[in-house]
């Protein structure tokens, strides 16, 4: 086994137990949601369900709204509620971060010391987030899939596979897109700590950008830096195409993040 | 690689943070089958060298070669030679001892001899039960044990060791000690900083003392010794009166029936003098090689006629 192989395999050894708790939660929260839904296609509530609903939000969700306030629409909300994403770019930060631990605790002394070199470090941090974040989305569609199957009869609406993938994909290029930016500040910073909030800041910042710019239009070029515009879940919900610039863009800004990663961790000195 | 081929070679090597300068033109040779050590205070430059040897630091100006190999440019092979213990050991605490020791073995691709590591495990005693403690439980002596035999494990020609015997009992240094000997009688080189100056003088062959960032000092331990002053105490059966004393002998204290001296170099010279009078006892204690080094932390200036050799 080559170093870089037993470094990766090391890595997801430690984050084995948090990433099959929030494996199993967010399946969890699939089925649940699924559940619920079915509850209310059930007792058709629909309607009343949309009353409760504050107008700002019916605006803010134009024309999908109706499309959300029904069977499909509630069981594909995990793949863009706020607590959803905000969990899963949260946990790509700490591992897209895990250099600037590895160089904060000096574990990163013992392993530049031997024979490694230092994009492996940056390879291996990318590979990790890819498998995490695929790990997730792939349990999160299986949560998605075995609820329908065991909760719902296959005549009640069920959102198509097309549609629970290109959520989970576009959903999955958001993650990569917070790794690379991560990464870039994680390669460039001391300590965890000091890039995780930043990196945390930031995308809060850009989502309430997006928020801000969706809603007020003075705001709406300057959203366009947020990564969140690239993320159009309601736009899927009403039957459009996965759209490929969404996902270049979303790619280029995870393309440009781990090539600053690279640049920044050749360039830095590794110091704790 | 050559046999002539130093194990170490700094080249003028300096390295400022802004205005800072933690090494200043730093040259130095280390060569096989020699053990090194890396003299100086706290912040005097140790640690940041060490570095720039492992290609951790970039250095501002000068070169760095590990048996020929240029540490920033051909790092990996330089690397690959190499064995180190950091100072502080920045371990996962949920890994077991083994686990620690087969993850950084398997970094390498030279692979690790399981019996020369076990050798080594009972030598510095830790036991097959340690190793499959998780090293939440290990005490600073273990974790010290284990980072010499992450260290040693694969037989480097070149060990680079800070601190190595930090919190290790004086048994374990004894058998540390035993082990450089060793490694040294086959050909092994060993650059080791230090703040212990009684295990320089034990294990070393030359000593490099570094203040403010610059080398003062760079010589055998037995030269080293040799600078040192000796005092010696000399009684009389009889009031005697002190003649002039030549130049290397220092009166520290005269009573009328005995004499506190500081001898530098030859003692022949005292002997002579004390040769014509009634000597009733006579007392040389051994040169220390701390009241050098000391002087040369206080004042940290070259002498001229002292040894300091620079680039080889």
């Amino acid at each position: 086994m080559t170093g870089f192989a037993r470094l990766l395999l090391h890595s997801l050894k430690r984050a084995r137990t948090l990433l099959v708790a929030m494996a199993v939660l967010l399946a969890g929260f699939q089925a649940l949601l699924i559940s619920y839904a079915n509850s209310i296609r059930i007792s058709n509530t629909f309607d009343q369900m949309s009353a409760t609903v504050p107008p700002f939000l019916r605006e803010l969700m134009g024309p999908s709204f109706a499309t959300m306030m029904s069977f499909r629409g509630i069981v594909c909300v995990g793949y863009f509620h706020p607590v959803v994403m905000g969990s899963l770019i949260a946990l790509t930060i700490a591992l897209a971060t895990t250099p600037a631990a590895e160089i904060e605790s000096g574990f990163m002394d013992l392993i530049l010391a031997r024979p490694l070199a230092r994009h492996w470090i940056v390879t291996r941090t990318i590979v990790l987030t890819a498998l995490c974040a695929s790990l997730l989305l792939g349990a999160m569609m299986c949560g998605t899939w075995i609820g329908l199957k065991m909760l719902v009869p296959s005549d009640a609406g069920w959102p198509s596979s097309d549609l629970i993938r290109s959520l989970a994909i576009n959903l999955g290029l958001l993650m990569l897109c917070w790794s690379g930016i991560a990464m870039a500040i994680g390669c460039a910073s001391k300590r965890r700590g000091v890039a995780g909030g930043l990196t945390g800041m930031l995308a809060l910042t850009t989502f309430l950008l997006d928020y801000l710019g969706r809603v007020w239009k003075p705001l709406e070029q300057a959203a366009r830096v947020s990564p969140f515009r690239y993320y159009a879940p309601f736009d899927l919900l009403l039957g459009r195409r996965l759209p490929t610039g969404d996902l270049l863009m979303l790619a280029s800004f995870a393309a440009v993040g781990f090539a600053l990663a690279y640049v920044f961790f050749s360039r830095r000195d590794i110091s704790h | 690689m050559a046999l002539s081929t130093p194990a170490i070679s700094l080249r003028h090597i300096s390295k400022h943070y802004g205005k800072l300068k933690a090494v200043a033109d730093l040259s130095l040779v280390v060569h096989p089958g020699e053990i090194v050590g890396f003299l100086g205070l706290n912040g005097a430059g140790k640690t940041t060298t060490i570095r720039i040897l492992l290609d951790l630091l970039r250095p501002s100006a000068g070169e760095a070669f590990i048996f020929g190999k240029d540490c920033q440019k051909q790092g990996l092979e330089a690397r690959s030679l190499t064995g180190y213990l950091p100072g502080e050991m920045g371990l996962y605490p949920d890994l077991t001892g083994r686990e620690t020791l087969e993850l950084l073995g398997g970094l390498s691709p030279q692979p690790v001899d399981k019996v020369y590591r076990g050798e080594l495990c009972e030598r510095l005693e830790l036991s097959e039960r340690d190793l499959h403690r998780k090293l939440r439980e290990y005490s600073t002596g273990m974790k010290r044990k284990l980072g010499l035999v992450q260290a040693f494990q694969a037989d480097p020609p070149l060990l680079i060791l800070d601190e190595p015997t930090e919190g290790l009992d004086p048994l374990i240094q004894t058998a540390f000690y035993d082990l450089l000997v060793q490694i040294r009688q086959r050909g092994r080189a060993v650059f080791m900083s230090s703040h212990t100056l009684p295990e320089v003088e034990r294990v070393c062959d030359r000593i490099a003392l570094l203040r403010g960032g610059e080398l003062v000092l760079l010589s055998g331990v037995a030269e080293i010794r040799k600078l040192a002053a000796r005092r010696v105490q000399a009684s009389f059966v009889e009031d005697v009166i002190v003649p002039p004393l030549p130049p290397g002998i220092e009166l520290v204290e005269r009573k009328p029936r005995s004499w506190d001296l500081r001898v530098k170099g030859n003692i022949g010279p005292l002997v002579r003098i004390l040769g014509s009078f009634p000597v009733r006892d006579m007392a040389i204690e051994e040169a220390r090689l701390e009241d050098v080094l000391a002087r040369y932390y206080r004042e940290g200036q070259h002498r001229k006629g002292e040894p300091r050799e620079g680039e080889q």
